[in-house]
């Protein structure tokens, strides 16, 4: 993929997860418990 | 060649996706009327602040984590309790990792600050002075409670541990005093 497709595509992604985390119900929780184990196991 | 570009550019798309993530969590919970699970919030608004002579906090022994808000800094995190002797306590975990310092950052900030603090149990605020407890035999109970409440039981070898940890400097517990006590 060329370089300014790549960023475009970063670009969209971020917007992407943005509003995800935002406007998705249950799916920040889901994420903290998610990264929340992680820390627990690996801190 | 391609073949190593396109691997970076999947790498350089997770990494991005989790730290997007990451960022836009901490920002939406910033200044919200308390902590998510994870991130801070700010202050505390909500719920009856408390007054009067101090509570039996044995009750406190059913409450899994409460919401504990510094005034400086002004934000909040959701932390463990344990209650001994009529005292209650807060712990800080992992406090000499690298990770830990980062996470931790409140534990710092109030050790080296003024400690004052603001604490909302079950939709009860109290105003609270945080005290580091290094050493001396209250950290006995302390720690049998958190064994007790939060591990796999208060064991003498798991109390043992935990002394230890403290001491090390491993683990930071904060006695939640009444200000001006």
């Amino acid at each position: 993929m060329k370089t300014k497709n790549y960023l475009a595509l970063c670009a969209a992604v971020a917007v992407a997860v943005v509003l995800s985390v935002l406007y998705v119900p249950g799916l920040s929780d889901t994420v903290e418990q998610v990264l929340l184990a992680f820390l627990a196991s690996n801190a | 060649m391609g073949g190593l570009r396109i691997i970076l550019q999947i790498v350089g798309i997770a990494i991005l996706i989790l730290a997007t993530t990451i960022i836009t969590l901490r920002l939406d919970n910033q200044d919200a009327d308390g902590p998510s699970i994870l991130f801070p919030g700010g202050q505390l608004i909500s719920g009856e602040l408390h007054t009067g002579p101090e509570p039996d906090w044995s009750f406190t022994d059913d409450v899994s984590t409460i919401e504990l808000q510094l005034v400086d800094p002004m934000s909040s995190r959701t932390i463990f309790i344990m209650e001994s002797e009529g005292k209650i306590y807060i712990p800080s975990g992992y406090m000499r990792s690298t990770l830990g310092r980062i996470w931790k950052d409140w534990a710092f900030q109030a050790d080296e600050g003024d400690g004052l603090a603001v604490a909302r149990i079950n939709g009860v605020r109290y105003e609270r002075q945080l005290i580091r407890i290094k050493e001396g035999p209250a950290l006995n109970g302390i720690v049998a409670k958190m064994a007790a409440k939060y591990g796999a039981g208060a064991t003498p070898e798991a109390i043992q541990a935990g002394r230890e940890s403290i001491e090390a400097g491993d683990i930071w517990i904060f006695e939640m005093a009444a200000r001006g006590a």
